[in-house]
This record gives C-alpha cells, structure tokens and sequence, in this order.
C-alpha cells in the first residue's frame, strides 16, 4: 500500500483541494433542489402515512413489520441475493473490464458493444429469455444431456437462475464503471514498477489494482443497491421461492392499497440500505469514490477512525499477499517454461484474463443471440429450437403505429431525461469529489435513495405532486413526455452521480491548474482538458440514464395512465397473456438500431479525426 | 478534400438530428387530437383485450355516437387500484372508466373511489346478480382451472385433489404464488365440498399445501409465465388462467384444462368518482353489457361473456372455451370477494410466511 500513499503523497490530493469555502457546495444546489421537488417532498409526503392510522398518529405500521418475521425474513433473503449478486458480479466484470481496458482501440470498441447487449433487451424479454434457456428442455440443458454430462436435466430455478438472471441484468454496470476508471490510468504506472523491479504480480496488484479501486467500488455500489429493488428476475426464475422486499412492497400498494404500510416496509429498506452504506463508507472508504480514502486516511496518521485504518491496514497486507503468491506461481511457471528470447513472452495471467474476459462476453450476450432467432419463429411462443421460419413478428412489429409511437417516445424521453440527469448531477459529482464539504456521506445518501426507494412508491407520490403542479400552473406533467422526462432523469441522478465520482476520482488536478497557468479561464478548462480526459466516464453516466429511462415501466404507467406509451410499457401490455415472439422482434430491432447509431457515430468520430 | 469531407459529416448530423427532431416532434409534444366533442378515456387490461374491445366495444359506440363522444381505450397495470385512487383522489381524470377484477373494485368501493352505475332499464339487467353490483358491472368471468399436457399426463387429473395427489398422478407441478385460488385450491383438494369453501379455514388450507409444498417444481407468478411454462413443458401440470392457458394451446400445445371445480372471478366496469364524464361512462357500460357488444369480443378473448345470451351469437367452438359456459359455470365456485376483501391482510401475510417457512 505504501507505494500508493507515495504516489498520493506526491499527487498530494490535499494540495489541491482548497479550504471548503461558503461557495463551494453552490453546485450541489441544482441537484438538490431537483430531488426535493421531485422526490424528497413528495416521497416523504406519502411516507407520513405510514406513521398514521385513520388520519392519527401511530405506530401501528412499524409494530406489524415485526409482529410476524416475514418482513425481516425477506430483507435478509433481499440483502442476501444483492450481495452475492454483487460479489459476482464484481469479480466477473473485473477481468472483463481489465481486457477491454487494456485492449486496444478497434477490438475494445466491438466489444463494448457485447458488454452493452443486455441493456438493448427489454428486461421482460430477457428475464423470458433466460426461463427457456435455462428450462428443463432448454438448450443448456439438452445439450448437456446430449453431451452424456448428464442424465437429468439440472433444475436451475432456484438460487443458481436468481443468480444468473441477475447478474446478467447487473453485470454491464461494473463493466462499465470499472472500465471508466481504468481509462484514467497511465498506462505508464505498471511499467514504472517494473523498472523499478517489481515483477508482473506486485505491478498489478500494488499499483494498477489500488488505482482501479474506486472503479470497483462504485460499481459494486450501483449493483448492490440496484440489486435490492430487483424483483420480477428473482421472482420469474427462482422458482417462486426467492421472495424479495419490494414485491412485498408492492403487493401493500396493488393489492391491499396500504400505502401507510407499504411505506413503512420501504423506510425498513432504506434505513437497511443506509446503515450498510455507512459501514461500508467507514470500512473501505468510499475511500475509493470520494475525496479521501481510507488509504490516505491512515498515512496521514489522522482522521478516519479505528474501522477506517484497521480496514486500511488489512487491506494493505491482503494487496501485498496476493502480489507475492501471483509472482511465485509466476515464477514456477518460469520454472516450467523458462523465457528465452527467441519465442514470444507470453504470461498466463494475460491468457486467464482473456479466457475469462471472453467467457464472460459470451454470457452477457447468449440472451440476445437466443432473441434474434426466435424472433423469426412461426409460432406464437419463445421456445427453443424456433418453429419455422418467418417474418410474422416483424410484420406486426412494423405495422402498428403503436410500436412505432412507443419507439419514437422511448428514445427521445431516454435521451433528453439522461441529458438533463448530466447536467445537474455532474457539477455535483466535481463538489463532491474535489472539496471536503461538511457530511459528505449525508449529501451521497441523499442523492443514492432515489435508487432504494421502490419505484412504485415513487410512482404515487409523483402522480400526486404532478396532479398538484397541473391545478396550480396548468403545465400538464401528467399524461405527457415532459413528466417522463423529469421523473426519469430523477431516477438516473444516483447512476450519473457515483459513475462521475468514480472517474473523477483518479483525475490529476494540475492538468487543470496547468491549463489555468497557461491562461485558460475555468470553462474552457472544463471543455478542453476534463471533459476530453474524463470522456469515458461521461459516456458511462450518460448510457446508465438513458437505459434507466429506456426500460422504466412503473413511472410511465402511473405518470402517463397509459396515453403517452413507451417500449417498456408496450411491451408489458403485449405479454399479458403470454410472452410472444413479437417482443423478441421488438427487441431485435432496438438492438440493431442501438448498434448501428453507436458505430455510425463512431465512424463519423473516426472520419473527423483523420480530417 | 478536407473542407468538403467536414461538411458532409456536418450535413449528415445535421440531417439526422432534424430528421429526427420531425419525426419525435409531433408524438412527444403535441396531445392526442380529438375528433368528437367529449373524449371518454377507458381503461383495459391491454394485449389480447385491446383487439378483442377494439372489435367488440370500442368501434360500435363510436359508431353509434359518432361526433358527439369518441372512447378511447388504453391499456393500464394488471391491478390499478392504486392508479384509480390516485386519479380520483386528485380529481385527474387520465381515466373515466376502468374495466377492474371484483376483488379491485371492493377494495375501492369500500373508501368510496367509485360511482355509482344507475344502469336499471338497460342490458345490465341480463347480467346474472352475483356477476354485478350497484357500483360494478361484471364483463366477463375468468377462471381458475387445471391445465396439464395430454403428452406427458397418461391419466387426467379430474380435481384439485387429484393434482394434489404426487403418486397416482405424476409430474411436475406449478401453482400460483399468491393465496387467492390457491387458498380454496387447497381446501377443495383436502375434501372441502364446494360451497363451504367459504369461509376458508385457513389452518385446515395450509396444511393441505404442506403436503404438497415439496413437489411444487415451480410457483407462477407472472400469468405469461403460466402459458410460456405450459407450453415450453417446463411443468406437466399446472393451476393457472384459463386464457392463459388457452394461449397455449391456441398455438398448438397439447395440453387440456380440467373445469371441474374452477374458480371463476368476474371483471367488470366500474366508474371513477366525479370525473365530469359519468353520463357518458353510462352509455359506454350500458353498450358493453349487451349481449351483441360481447359477442362481438368474445372470438378474441377466452374469458366468458357476463351476458350469457351473448352465446346465441357465439360458436359452439369459442363458447366452450369461455369461463361463463353454462357447463362451466355450473362446475364453478364463485370468488366470495367479500370474505376476501375481509381476510385479505391477514391471508397474505399467512401466506409469505408459509412460502418462507423451510
């Protein structure tokens, strides 16, 4: 750890971070006010109900959530599929994301495009999808079968297809976190250490490993608490039996319209998620995503508490441990093979790297390669193998205006609400990470509980505010685009917020004040040397809310009670009886549409800078 | 070169973002024109309704009242009572009328969300009396039933008890995780007769389903997820939505229904309190309960015409499907709402706490 805290010592974050002065949280305020009118205000008006009975106070609500163990028993079971979730999601997507990062331009831009696949699928179709893939007579099994590895097929509706669904869903978020981070290393760092005799083991894990850690930290944050609102994918293929707390939330509002309760069940999931939030912000430090971290904490001796440095401390040995056993094996590899110079030094590190990069590619894209497929069937179901050959689908894809509308609106209410989402959560990301504001833990709370609230309580209290907003200033928020769109890019400000920090974080601030000393005034700083450097990260954020828009079904239905229909929504209205082909055709449209604007853009970018 | 290749790729974005801009432009910002003086906004459940309503409610009363209302149907969530009590509750009428299951609308009845139909002296009257009530006007009956594969199932399971029984009849089963249907499924397959299923004892109901807990592979939860493992054979048998299963079976599935002891529930029309448009939510229901209206949607739809004289326009074929078939109504329990709209909470906690034991 200690070349870390060197390099810190001499990068001497302290320097440049100026004294907090009465104007430095000014930025913070667009985004705060944002989220107080639009969800702050009206989601603590609908969680007043739940500390009354018929209009008075009580804690009738709070009583029930332990009177049998039910609630408690799902938190836990909630809290246990996000963690490991998590755990696998971030040791999954870790050498992912090392392979695209160390990739070189060409390749890792077409492999992007395979991290990206599962967020063009709808989550309904992909959630489908992997039911048949993974299904007594689905092809993983039959073909296990057909291997003779097995005899009967292997249930995995359980834990195992939880998992799978979920870290599917999840993965492309710490792939694209991480590898955001990873951009902003100098690739020089390892090579420096070299030099200086470190072998291939101590390079990684000493320097390039502490350096990508805020990577890995917001991204398993935004998986975590992402993971603890999933509740349709645990549901569809854990058999049944995985009963997550936002269903139970849910049921409250739908089925029993007890919204008191419903509230007080999503205080208990806050409050859960909030304390985990500070245990985890004391013990690794969003160390690691914000200023400070427990690292520098515990160099410079001070600050930071007992669980802060023991954390460090720990967390040095465990570096330094790792380091040491990779070049041992390393040397008995050499052992085994010994380097000459007449064949080309290969590690095997790279070799394991790529197998599992690869590997991992092939999972997060099997869904949409099983899509494409079916979606020309005959029949009327997603099975596996497809029946027939035909354009059915597409036909009743392309002919509804419906579809089309849904399209058309999906799109501009995705971008516009991810644009608005950049604009007022950047400038707060660049606050929190470059000043020590005053509880600071407290403001990314704040900003994270749009994320842990369930999106159907969101949704109420939304329609009441709007409703109440469309009486006084006649705007008509409900039933139109712009209510989406601000509802939306809400729910994104969590992802644009930690992805932005994230980047920032590794971000060497005197390029800014060489660029100053150069005579360049603040915003052309902005424009010329952060935004350029930070480039990745930007686009990371700015994809997260676009998706977060693009497949959100509960706020389009309360907000639009149906007129204004987007994709999700349309898709959700087709599958009421059964889930049919024509989503899968849907699905694949979007998927070709969304691949070919990435790489006319990049083509166009490619063109211009040759020019 | 340069010059001329710089702006081409200006063109070419410039093109693109107005080309967009256009096309995105009048569906986002603009609202939906009217053509009739009063716009009825109603809601259904969307997918296969949308057509089937389109056909069978939507197009006539148009027709019949061209210039002076047009009723538009759009597709809400699976339960919107929450919806309702928000549209209501802030005077935003999104939706006039809705058409909900009855277990909904006692649940909004009860906080006074609702109008009152005034519907005596129309079709309404041909509706049976459990289908309807002063507030709700029941549009089609669906029901609960057994589904299983006629390739993998040799013997036919003919009741609840006989999917309850593992060893004469073999297979993998689902049930629905939820405790309506599954509650009374549980008590008629412990010997429970028909009409003292009511009120469920709930006791005598979980001890039924412990016996069977083990050999449930899969509990549905999603009905899409009912017909897709239905027809994939992700199970053999399966207590599911008879449309649902339908679905399956409409494309070719071998798979038969049992409507031996369904459970029938009714789906009706119901008008939100105080949107300035009751009257013409009255004409729309007062259409939608004849029995030419329900015929005419019934080729779309498996769930059963509430106007049982809609099956003299009806083929003999399609009316065998339908919940409300004579022949099937007189195997049916009728949901007792009022029980459930009682036991609700309770049985839902009881349940979550059943499916989370072991």
């Amino acid at each position: 750890m200690t070349t870390v805290n060197q390099m810190r010592a001499i990068h001497g974050d302290k320097v440049y971070k100026a004294r907090p002065n009465w104007h430095a949280g000014l930025p913070l305020i667009p985004v705060f006010v944002f989220l107080a009118l639009l969800f702050f205000f009206p989601v603590i008006q609908l969680l007043t109900l739940s500390v009354q009975t018929k209009g008075e106070l009580s804690g009738v609500h709070y009583m029930r959530l332990f009177e049998s163990d039910v609630y408690i028993r799902s938190l836990l079971i909630t809290l246990k599929v996000s963690f490991y979730t998590t755990l696998i999601c971030v040791i999954a997507a870790y050498p992912l994301a090392y392979m695209l990062a160390t990739a070189s331009g060409q390749t890792r831009n077409s492999l992007i495009l395979w991290v990206l696949m599962p967020f063009w699928t709808s989550f309904l179709v992909r959630t489908f999808a992997w039911l048949v893939l993974l299904g007594r007579n689905g092809p993983i099994n039959k073909w296990l079968q057909g291997l003779g590895l097995l005899e009967n097929p292997l249930e995995f509706f359980n834990m195992v297809g939880t998992m799978i669904g979920m870290v599917h869903a999840l993965m492309p978020l710490a792939v694209m976190t991480m590898l955001s981070v990873m951009e902003t290393i100098d690739a020089n760092l390892p090579k420096a250490a070299a030099t200086l005799g470190a072998r291939g083991g101590q390079a990684f894990w000493r320097i390039y490993f502490p350096l990508s850690l805020p990577g890995l930290a917001a991204g398993g944050l935004l998986v975590f608490i992402t993971a603890l609102g999933f509740f349709i994918t645990p549901t569809i293929l854990g058999g049944g039996r995985i009963m997550m707390i936002a269903q139970l939330i849910i049921e409250q509002v739908e089925q029993l319209l007890n919204w008191g309760f419903a509230g007080a069940i999503a205080l208990l999931l806050l409050l859960t998620a909030l304390v985990i939030f500070y245990l985890y912000d004391r013990l690794l430090g969003m160390s690691t995503l914000s200023g400070s971290g427990s690292a520098d904490r515990s160099a410079a001796g001070g600050g930071g508490g007992m669980i802060g440095r023991g954390g460090a401390y720990v967390g040095g040995i465990f570096i330094n441990v790792i380091g040491w056993i990779c070049d041992r094996f390393g040397e008995l590899v050499e052992v085994v093979r010994p380097i000459r110079p007449d064949r080309p030094r290969k590690t095997m590190s790279r070799t394991i790297m790529w197998i599992t990069g690869i590997t991992m590619l092939v999972f997060l894209s099997a869904p949409s390669f099983f899509v494409i497929p079916v979606s020309f069937t005959e029949g009327g179901f997603l099975e596996w193998p497809p029946e027939g050959f035909g354009t059915r689908w597409y036909d009743l894809v392309f002919d509804s205006p419906t579809w089309r509308a849904a399209g058309i609106r999906s799109f501009s209410v995705g971008v516009i609400s991810a644009l608005l989402a950049m604009a007022i959560s950047v400038p707060a990301a660049f606050v929190l990470t470059r000043h020590k504001l005053k509880g600071r833990t407290i403001y990314m709370s704040l900003l994270l509980s749009p994320l842990i609230i369930p999106r159907i309580l969101i949704a109420v209290a939304l329609f009441y505010s709007y409703a109440y907003v469309d009486k006084f200033l006649r705007i008509g928020l409900i039933g139109s685009s712009l209510g989406l769109v601000l509802g939306h890019a809400m729910l994104a400000v969590p992802y644009v917020v930690v992805t932005v920090m994230a980047v920032l974080k590794n971000y060497d601030y005197r390029l800014d004040q060489a660029a100053w000393s150069l005579g360049a005034n603040k915003a052309r700083t902005l424009w010329h040397i952060t935004f350029p450097l930070i480039r990745a990260g930007l686009l990371a954020a700015f994809l997260f809310a676009f998706v977060t828009s693009f497949d959100e079904l509960t706020i389009a239905l309360f907000v639009s009670g149906g007129l204004a229909t987007t994709l999700p929504k349309q898709m959700w209205d087709d599958a009421l009886l059964k889930v049919s082909p024509g989503l899968a055709a849907a699905s694949t449209l979007i998927l070709i549409f969304v691949t070919s604007m990435i790489f006319l853009a990049e083509f166009l970018r490619r063109k211009a800078s040759k020019s | 070169m340069r010059i001329k290749s710089a702006i081409d790729r200006r063109a070419i974005l410039k093109g693109a973002g107005i080309g967009a801009a256009a096309i995105a432009f009048p569906t986002v910002l603009v609202p939906r024109k009217t053509r009739a003086a009063v716009q009825l906004t109603v809601r259904d459940p969307g997918g296969p309704y949308e057509k089937a309503f389109t056909e069978g409610l939507y197009k006539p009363f148009n027709e019949k009242y061209k210039g002076q209302c047009e009723v538009v149907g759009v597709a809400g969530k699976h339960e919107p009572t929450s919806q309702i009590k928000a549209m209501v509750d802030t005077k935003t009428y999104t939706w006039d009328a809705a058409l909900i299951s009855q277990a909904a609308h006692d649940l909004l009845v009860a906080d006074k969300y609702l109008d009152v139909l005034e519907l005596k002296g129309t079709a309404y009257d041909e509706i049976k009396p459990e289908y309807k009530t002063p507030t709700f006007a029941g549009n089609d009956i669906y029901a609960a039933v057994i589904g299983y594969r006629t390739d993998k199932v040799k013997k036919p399971p003919k009741s609840w008890a006989d999917l309850w029984n593992v060893k004469d009849f073999p297979g993998r089963r689902s049930l629905r995780k939820y405790p309506f249907d599954t509650i009374e499924e549980a008590l008629m397959a412990d010997g429970v007769p028909k009409d003292k299923v009511y009120p469920c004892d709930f006791d005598r109901a979980f001890k039924s389903l412990d016996k069977i807990k083990k050999d449930v592979a899969l509990w549905w939860d999603q009905g899409a997820q009912s017909s897709q493992m239905i027809k994939t054979n992700e199970v053999d048998i399966i207590a599911g939505y008879n449309a649902r299963l339908q679905a399956a079976i409409d494309e070719g599935a071998p798979v038969a229904l049992e409507w031996n002891q369904n459970i029938a529930g009714v789906e009706g029309w119901v008008i939100l309190k105080g949107t300035p448009r009751a009257d013409w939510c009255r004409k729309f229901i007062a259409l939608a309960m004849e029995a030419k209206s329900q015929a005419g949607w019934a080729p779309y739809l498996a769930y059963g015409p509430s106007n049982t004289n809609a099956f003299k326009f009806i083929s003999p074929e399609r009316a065998k499907v339908s919940g409300s078939f004579p022949e099937h109504a007189s195997k049916a329990l009728l949901i007792d709402n009022t029980f459930w709209g009682k036991e609700k909470d309770k049985a839902i906690d009881m349940f979550n706490a059943w499916m989370l034991k072991g």
